[in-house]
């Protein structure tokens, strides 16, 4: 067995009694501080404290297990092994490095070491301090589990702070408590105050403890405004208790009205707020599909000062189709939120061919949240996302910014027509008559001069006529006068181009020709069109088709570039209105027209007696030194308690106005209060004052200003 | 037989007895040097005219005639020097002459013609008893606070007022002004001059303090009560004729008479046909029963001889374009004295940026079923909102109001005893439609405040006072009181229209005159209160005294002992040296040896 086998071997046991004495020392303290971190803060304070914890032990225990070395060896075995002969040094001496003697004594010694196990040399458990700590420490973790909760159980009561002169007989408080039990779905923990004025959500359970001395008869709690609350004689106690619905004033009234007037307290009623939804993506409202896109995620957060409800809604709506076609159709589906209850985070998995999503629809998603208020809970509905998929037929119009149309392909095809009309005339001049032909050319002329009344029209031109789609010629052209009529017209309509005059459909031109709604480019082009087409038409008309051709050409070249600019723009602006002429005005019918009077009553202000009470407590012009009449104030205030901003400091300064009429700093109170409760009314004018008899006849001296 | 006079003759026959004794050992010398005889002889008569004038120094002559007079704030260092009269605002340095004024120490020693103060300087008690003599006063460096401030004179109920002032040695400071209750309503940064304007609001009528707060970083360096004085005039009778009915006209009927004013509107509708108030007749007579009228630019066309008449006698006129003006309109308006200057047609209006929900909400009263709260804050999205591309101002006219770019959008100019006023903004009615309502009643009021006919009221009482220091008061006709804070009565005693007051509290007082059945309220400082800005008043008032001119220094003055220190530097010098003379063995080198 060579040296460090041996050592191994003789350490262990002692190593691993120190293992787990340091841990049986340790697991009390962790269990401990374990205990005091859940009451403190919950289960997170426990993990975190075992963890710690466990770790410090185990780097304590192989700190102590350390020591456990050859040195403590050969030292625990000379000491406790006679039969070593204080010699256990030599078993893991290097026998390369010994003498004769040496050597034989370490053989002797191997051969004796086992004869003793291993397990003698382990030191004993700490047989003290073991039981110490096991002790204190379950006490501990029996304070932190046992140790009263505030608001519950018998309250502790604290002095009175409302410092009245004590009269003899009359019972006045002497100390108080007031607890405040929060509805349970806030999760807030109950708590004892010490004063009287409190601030709690709206629903708690609120309870006074009170003490009188000498001992009352008849106290109650006198709501400002409401009715008396009585208490509730409990050993020497008196108690009450009511919910809080809304924020109040409030006396303690020890003795049903003798003595002097108690001050107020305050308890405000803080609201539930409905949660706040808000999308965290996509960030714009609007988004498109993009390609290959299957499925679609909104993220939502929802925030609540309570909690917000682990499900909520998604409402989707659906639009599909196109057009004047389109479908809609709503569905909810539930969501489970994730996160902690004051911040969820929802984020629902669209799948579009499970909802029927295709292209050229809309897809409209909105979160419906509720919070955990009780007994009903505020819904919410957040803000729309709009997912696109936009139609492979139609190019995106890029919003509002100009309405798109094409428009014109019935032109282009009626010039070619024109084109190849006489072209076969041309081929056709040996078979004619010269006067036939001359007919049939001035027939051509007529189409072209239609079409070009049609272009100059659109131009802004003036029109000849009435003017007859050159595709729909009437008694001047028959399937069969000879010439190719390139098939039949698409589209009958009423006048030329009507198809085409969407523009005027659903454009609603603002101007008072088509005209400028091309843009200048596109204008020129198309003038230079029309400019070649009179002289094809003059040409036709005299019986030249030949000679017509090349302008028809370059006419149709040009219609060509405008086909390129198929976009007419709609001005952005405000119609340009004529100026009115006044001397046409109510010229037409006026049988039942006659001169009215319109009756305007004003709005009268409404804070005459806070305006009286602020000029009374000053020190102004109104005011009045001595006590002043507040109860028209006092009326007026709970009238009008929805507009003011803090009615119940109002209440309160009143009152201490009217308990001490003498009290500057009251008075001062309540007058800076009222500055904040009346209303700002239409403001009235400052008039100049006359100047005197000097100055009037200086100011008609210089006179001024030539009508 | 002075003590001077013993001295001299000591003097002198010690002088004459030593000159003897010296002329008795030359002679009965060994090796006589007849240079150094010489000048012990002469130097001893020196010393003793020195030793003299140590005693007795000779009297001062140099800047005799000049008082010097301690005011407050005065340094310790300055008892120091030639005497010192002290004034009850002086500290106690010490040393001086206590005086209860400036006239008895001018009293005390007559034939003062100059006086230099040393302090911050007088106080106005003495400024007459100054003026009598010429002053010498170097003015000390203006502590940091506020040097000035000018409170509204009246404010109509409701309506927008403006606080202006100075800051002395604190640019860039911030300044705020609270509203009653407390609450910042207006908060700028002085420019690099220290100056501000301020803006708060009135509610109903009544005296009010704001307060004004400066504040340099976090700290506040300065805070001061600004009264404000709201007072309500009678209201205006107002006409509006338009010649076609339009939103403009029934926004400014409903905000005219929400303010009570009497308002009557005529709008033609065309073919003679007329809506709004019953028919009148617009003549001379119907017109003189109107404060001010609002007429547009195609009403005016017809009826402007009549109008113009009324106005010289006192009408008040705004006139206002419904649309971009034709030529002859303009030609008319420009003979009116605007200038309209600029491109014709219409441009966009800058409206200003809207203040923040907290200090707007300050501007505002409480809402009501009809009117909400918040109809007042601006919506996010602003008014279109154009005038015309001419300006008025320019020519004879005064600016009146601009927009937020700058450009001026009302001018105002006298006509006789009435005033005409041109508003070139169109269609100000979106503003009360996106929460600027605010913004239209300022413009309308200002408006129609400017140019309506004159009305008899309250003279609002200026002359900011101290308490414990004499005010003035002017403008009385009669006998006069003034009901204290307290509710004790004091009484004026006009001399000339003006009766002086001494304040003992500070507050609001009522100057109560028989004629007028309504008591004038005037605000009166506490005496602690703006210190640098009543430095800065007395400071001025100072600099306005007749400085010294070489001329002053001819007067009589009494004799100042002088100082005997250089005197007795001077007799020790020469003490000295006669000492070294009388024991040098310069001179005398034959002796010595002798002597061995």
């Amino acid at each position: 067995m060579s040296a460090a086998d041996l050592l191994a071997r003789w350490t262990a046991p002692a190593r691993r009694r120190v293992l787990a004495d340091s841990l049986v020392l340790a697991v009390p303290l962790i269990l401990a501080l374990a205990a005091i971190g859940w009451r403190l803060s919950g289960m997170v304070a426990v993990v975190v404290t075992v963890l710690i914890g466990v770790a410090i032990a185990l780097l304590v225990a192989r700190h102590r297990a350390a020591r456990y070395d050859q040195r403590w060896l050969v030292r625990a075995l000379d000491a406790n092994r006679p039969d070593l002969e204080d010699s256990a040094d030599l078993l893991f001496a290097d026998p390369a490095m010994l003498g004769p003697l040496e050597r034989l004594q370490q053989a002797r010694l191997a051969d004796r070491i086992d004869g003793d196990s291993p397990q003698s040399l382990r030191p004993d458990w700490s047989r003290r301090l073991i039981p110490i700590l096991w002790i204190a420490g379950l006490i501990m973790i029996g304070l932190a589990l046992f140790w009263p909760r505030p608001g519950h159980g018998p309250p502790t009561l604290a002095p009175s702070t409302e410092a009245l002169p004590a009269t003899p007989g009359i019972p006045r408080l002497v100390a108080q408590n007031l607890r405040i039990i929060p509805p349970a779905y806030t999760g807030l923990p109950p708590r004892d105050l010490a004063s009287l004025d409190a601030r709690a959500p709206v629903g708690s359970r609120i309870e006074w403890t009170l003490r009188f001395d000498p001992q009352a008869t008849v106290p109650a709690i006198q709501p400002v405004g409401g009715a008396r609350l009585a208490l509730r004689r409990d050993g020497a106690n008196w108690i009450a208790s009511r919910t809080l619905d809304a924020s109040f004033l409030y006396r303690v009234d020890p003795a049903s009205g003798r003595g002097p007037t108690p001050p107020l307290h305050r308890i405000d009623a803080i609201a539930d707020n409905p949660p706040q939804v808000k999308a965290l993506s996509p960030a714009a409202s609007l988004s498109m599909v993009t390609a290959g896109q299957r499925s679609w995620s909104p993220v939502f957060a929802a925030t609540d000062d309570y909690g917000v409800a682990a499900t909520a809604r998604l409402r989707i709506t659906l639009a599909i189709g196109e057009g004047e076609n389109v479908t809609f159709s709503e569905r909810e589906i539930a969501l489970s939120g994730s996160g902690p209850a004051r911040d969820r985070r929802f984020s629902p998995r669209l799948d579009f061919s499970a909802l029927g999503f295709g292209a050229g629809g809309d897809m409209v998603v909105q979160l419906i949240v509720r919070d955990t208020r009780q007994p009903v809970a505020n819904e919410v509905r957040g803000p729309s996302l709009i997912l696109r998929w936009p139609s492979p037929k139609q190019p995106e119009s890029s919003g509002l910014q100009g309405m798109v149309n094409t428009t014109l392909p019935a032109y282009f095809r009626s010039q070619r027509q024109i084109i190849i009309d006489a072209e076969t005339l041309i081929k056709q001049k040996r078979r004619l008559a010269p006067d036939r032909y001359l007919a049939r050319s001035a027939s051509i002329g007529g189409d072209q001069q239609i079409l070009r009344g049609r272009y100059s029209q659109f131009l802004g031109g003036e029109e000849e006529g009435t003017p007859e789609p050159p595709t729909n010629d009437g008694e001047q052209h028959s399937d069969d006068d000879g010439h190719d009529h390139g098939g039949p017209p698409r589209q009958p309509g009423p006048g030329f181009g009507a198809p085409e005059d969407v523009l005027a459909d659903f454009g609603h031109p603002h101007d008072d020709s088509p005209a400028s709604s091309l843009d200048p480019e596109t204008r020129a082009i198309l003038k230079k069109a029309v400019d070649e087409m009179w002289q094809s038409e003059l040409q036709l008309k005299q019986g030249h088709p030949d000679l017509a051709l090349p302008y028809a050409y370059r006419a149709l070249r040009f219609i060509k570039d405008v086909q390129q600019a198929t976009r007419i723009f709609l001005s952005r602006v405000g119609p340009e209105l004529p100026p009115i002429d006044a001397s046409r005005r109510m010229t037409g019918k006026r049988e039942g027209l006659s001169s009215r009077v319109l009756a305007i009553s004003p709005v009268e202000g409404r804070d005459g007696p806070a305006a009286a009470a602020w000029r009374a407590l000053g020190d102004g012009p109104g005011a009045i030194r001595g006590p002043i009449e507040l109860d028209a104030l006092d009326r007026w205030a709970r009238g009008q308690a929805a507009h003011l901003p803090d009615p119940l400091a109002l209440s309160g300064a009143i009152d201490a106005v009217r308990r001490d009429p003498a009290c500057l700093p009251c008075r001062a109170k309540l007058r800076a209060l009222l500055w904040t409760a009346m209303e700002r009314p239409p403001a009235h004018l400052a008039r100049r004052r006359p100047a005197d008899a000097g100055g009037t006849s200086y100011q008609s001296v210089i006179g001024g200003g030539t009508p | 037989m002075t003590p001077a006079w013993i001295t001299a003759i000591l003097l002198g026959m010690a002088v004459l007895l030593a000159s003897v004794r010296l002329i008795l050992w030359y002679r009965s010398a060994a090796a006589p040097s007849p240079k150094r005889l010489i000048a012990l002889l002469l130097l001893q008569p020196i010393c003793a005219v020195l030793l003299f004038l140590t005693l007795f120094p000779p009297a001062v002559t140099t800047g005799g005639d000049a008082l010097r007079i301690a005011t407050q704030g005065t340094p310790r260092l300055a008892a120091m020097g030639s005497p010192l009269i002290l004034l009850p605002e002086a500290p106690d340095t010490g040393a001086g002459e206590r005086v209860p004024d400036l006239a008895t120490a001018l009293r005390r020693h007559p034939g003062t013609s100059e006086i230099i103060v040393v302090g911050n300087g007088l106080p106005l008690r003495d400024m007459d008893a100054a003026k009598t003599v010429a002053v010498r006063f170097d003015p000390p460096p203006q502590r940091p606070g506020i040097s000035h401030v000018a409170p509204p004179a009246i404010v109509a109920p409701g309506s927008s007022f403006s606080v202006c002032g100075q800051l002395s040695a604190l640019p860039r400071a911030t300044v705020e002004l609270l509203d009653p209750a407390g609450q910042v309503t207006d908060s700028v940064q002085a420019d690099a001059d220290g100056r501000f304007t301020l803006t708060g609001t009135a509610r109903a009528a009544g005296a009010v303090l704001f307060t004004l707060r400066v504040r340099d970083g976090r700290r506040t360096v300065e805070q001061a009560s600004v009264p404000v004085l709201v007072a309500d005039s009678p209201a205006p009778r107002l006409l509006i004729l338009s010649a076609a009915p339009n939103a403009e006209i029934k926004y400014l009927r409903r905000w005219a008479s929400d303010a009570g004013f009497a308002v009557t509107t005529q709008m033609s509708a065309g073919g003679g046909i007329a809506l709004g108030d019953a028919p009148i007749a617009i003549d001379g007579a119907t017109l003189r029963r109107f404060d001010v009228a609002i007429i547009d630019d195609r009403s005016w066309a017809t009826r402007r001889g009549v109008v113009m008449g009324a106005v010289r006698d006192g009408l008040g006129l705004i006139l206002r374009a419904s649309g971009p003006i034709d030529a002859a309109t303009r030609g008319q308006w420009r003979a009116l004295g605007f200038g309209l200057a600029g491109k014709d047609g219409v441009a966009p209006l800058a409206l200003p940026k809207a203040l923040p929900p907290a200090i707007a909400r300050t501007r505002q009263g409480i809402g009501s079923d009809d009117v909400p709260a918040d109809i007042a804050l601006p919506d996010e999205m602003l008014p279109e909102i154009s005038r015309l591309g001419l300006t008025p101002d320019g020519g004879d006219a005064v600016q009146l109001l601009r927009d937020a770019g700058g450009a001026t959008l009302a001018a105002w100019r006298a006509v006789g005893t009435g005033r005409v006023a041109l508003f070139t903004g169109i269609d100000s009615y979106p503003l009360t439609l996106t929460g600027y309502r605010t913004l239209y009643g300022d413009w309308w009021s200002a408006m129609l405040a400017t140019v309506a006919r004159p009305a008899p009221g309250m003279t609002p009482i200026t002359t900011s006072g101290w308490a414990g220091e004499r005010m003035v008061l002017c403008g009385l006709t009669a006998a006069a009181q003034v009901e204290r804070p307290d509710g004790r009565m004091a009484n004026l005693l006009p001399v000339g229209g003006c009766g002086a007051f001494w304040p003992e509290r500070a507050g609001w007082h009522l100057l109560r005159q028989p004629r007028n059945s309504q008591p004038t309220p005037f605000y009166v400082q506490p005496a602690d209160a703006l210190p640098v800005m009543r430095a800065a008043r007395d400071r001025d008032a100072m600099l306005t005294l007749r400085p010294p001119t070489p001329g002053d220094r001819k007067a009589t003055g009494q004799p100042n002992p002088g100082s005997p220190w250089p005197f007795a530097l001077g007799w020790l010098l020469v003490s000295a040296l006669l000492w070294w003379l009388e024991r040098a063995r310069i001179g005398r080198a034959t002796v010595p040896q002798s002597a061995k």
